[in-house]
């Protein structure tokens, strides 16, 4: 327990000596560690925005009337079956014409002129498509669309792949700067055990000279890259996880996305960012020890 | 204690700091290396040390073939020596008693044991009052005073001194002396390497000359410089008073009454 205390008495007092360099080396950390939370909080963002989408509807499928060329209702159900036995299909759903102008109405509750002018038998039947997975929208946009009964086919996979476009873009940007980012922390960790070792060489000699351990005398400085990483690392959850509760209260004067990320998210990954602060600092400590105290000698 | 087989240093450049370097010093001796300054004195320190390695030869130091140490086993060795320098090594952000007690902190030692070794120490080096002061408020005598205490405060069996009155005038260097001789008469080993006429020819003790490397006079009760006539007595057994000394014989009235308690 005394060396323990006597350990990180000499870390802190590390520290202290070298302040300003200190805090330079917990700003890359958390600089570089905010990017890269914030990229998986967007990413994040998305996934729980398109997940709606991509366990509902995909493709809507509207069909022609009788005197278009297309089927009677009889018919339009047995397309519906056909559809239904695709295997990329999992689940079809027919809305006829009534059904339709029932949605009409229901969407667009607020504007009564644009309902009093619409005629119920215009608008047209569909069938509701929901796909075993998303990615799969195409072939089976493209098998409806050759179907001469088929008027037109609507897909919200364009949307999706943008979304993911996005995504990836985000993802690419984020982890790419974080990953700058943190080369150059633990290269600023490393400077920092460097220059701590500089203003200490006295005492290191002396521990030296009295039979002091290597791995006692490498402890303090381990545990200073340690602090600094997980403090930056602390600080960039911290941030993130405000800004992100901001950007919650915001999401309540806009309805139609969710900017609401589950407290489990960030505890989850809360904790791997920390841990990864950790082994920057110490990675960064151990590259300013093997750089620097071999030549700390009295 | 400490054997040198022929140990050979050469330094980066073809610097040749020990050639051949054969010497044995048994228990509780009290030996002086003398040389002028670039003898190859301060290598030997090292190289005891294990701050530097040998080129060739073996050091065994309490039975230990040191030059075969794996680097992790360095630090036991040191436990084992107590070392004193010229610039005194203090650290100027701790007392004289945090000084004495880092010694023992940096290997683990209680508290409790701590507490109690560095107030035995501070009391035989005579700095008991001054425990609570800093390096830069003490003389240069009284620091050297504070290496002495680290150096002994973990008991050990060899303690090397290199140039320790090198800073300190005449009249101090007598009683930094007087503590190494107390030290040496409980037992310890002490290797002193000088350049200090007047301390050399006072102690009468055993002298290993160093010259370019070498080792030219290996006298067991000798002084600085050669004598006449080669001294043939047996140096004094651990724990035995000092030798006789001729009163005033350096210019620095050193007589065994001073130098001896």
């Amino acid at each position: 327990m005394g060396r323990l205390i006597f350990l990180v008495g000499e870390s802190l007092t590390n520290l202290r000596r070298n302040a300003l360099v200190a805090t330079g080396a917990i700003l890359a950390v958390f600089i570089s560690l905010t990017l890269a939370f914030g990229a998986l909080v967007v990413n994040e963002l998305l996934r729980l925005n398109t997940i709606g989408w991509q366990q509902g509807t995909h493709i809507i499928a509207f069909l022609k009337d009788p005197d278009q060329g297309g089927l009677d209702s009889g018919g339009q159900l047995a397309y519906r079956d056909e559809v239904a036995g695709w295997d990329e299909v999992s689940a079809v759903h027919y809305v006829d014409k009534a059904g339709a102008y029932e949605e009409f109405k229901e969407i667009f509750a607020s504007r009564p002129e644009l309902i009093e002018v619409t005629d119920p038998l215009k608008l047209p039947a569909s069938i509701r498509i929901e796909l075993q997975t998303i990615d799969l929208y195409r072939d089976v946009q493209f098998r409806l669309s050759a179907n001469p009964v088929v008027w037109e086919v609507r897909s919200f996979g364009e949307q999706i792949d943008q979304l993911s476009t996005i995504s990836r873009v985000l993802n690419v940007l984020g982890w790419g700067l974080a990953l700058v980012l943190g080369i150059s922390a633990i290269i600023l960790i490393s400077n920092t055990i460097s220059l701590a070792i500089y203003a200490r060489r006295n005492e290191v000699s002396v521990m030296k000279l009295v039979g002091a351990s290597n791995w006692f005398i490498r402890v303090p400085f381990l545990l200073e890259g340690l602090i600094e990483g997980v403090v930056g690392a602390s600080l960039a959850v911290l941030t993130v996880w405000v800004a992100s509760r901001n950007l919650h209260s915001l999401g309540d004067t806009i309805q139609l996305i969710t900017l609401s990320i589950p407290g489990r998210f960030f505890l989850r990954w809360g904790v791997v960012l920390v841990l990864f602060g950790a082994t920057v600092g110490v990675a960064g400590s151990l590259l300013g020890l093997s750089r620097h105290l071999r030549e700390v000698d009295s | 204690m400490i054997r040198l087989d022929s140990v050979t240093k050469i330094y980066k450049g073809g610097t040749v700091a020990a050639r051949g370097v054969s010497l044995n010093i048994r228990r509780g001796e009290f030996v002086f290396l003398v040389g002028p300054s670039g003898s190859g004195k301060s290598t030997l320190v090292r190289l005891l040390l294990r701050q530097e390695k040998v080129t060739r030869g073996t050091i065994w130091v309490a039975g230990k073939d040191i030059t075969r140490l794996p680097g992790w086993k360095v630090p036991f060795l040191r436990r084992s020596m107590g070392t004193v320098f010229q610039d005194f090594k203090l650290l100027s952000t701790k007392t004289v008693t945090e000084n004495v007690a880092f010694a023992l902190e940096v290997i683990g030692r209680p508290r409790s044991v701590i507490r109690s070794q560095v107030d035995q120490v501070l009391e035989l080096v005579g700095l008991e009052d001054l425990g609570g002061r800093y390096p830069d408020q003490l003389s240069g005598g009284e620091q050297q005073r504070v290496s002495i205490a680290r150096a002994f405060v973990n008991r050990p069996l060899i303690l090397l001194a290199d140039e320790p009155t090198g800073n300190l005038d005449p009249a101090t260097s007598v009683g930094i002396m007087r503590i190494l001789d107390r030290i040496n008469r409980s037992g310890t080993t002490v290797v002193m390497a000088t350049h200090d006429h007047a301390i050399v020819n006072a102690m009468r003790r055993r002298v290993v000359a160093i010259d370019k490397g070498e080792v030219v006079r290996d006298e067991r009760v000798g002084g600085f410089e050669e004598a006449q006539e080669p001294e043939t007595a047996a140096p004094p057994p651990p724990g035995a008073p000092g030798l006789p000394l001729p009163p005033d014989t350096d210019g620095y009235g050193l007589g065994q009454a001073e130098l001896l308690e």
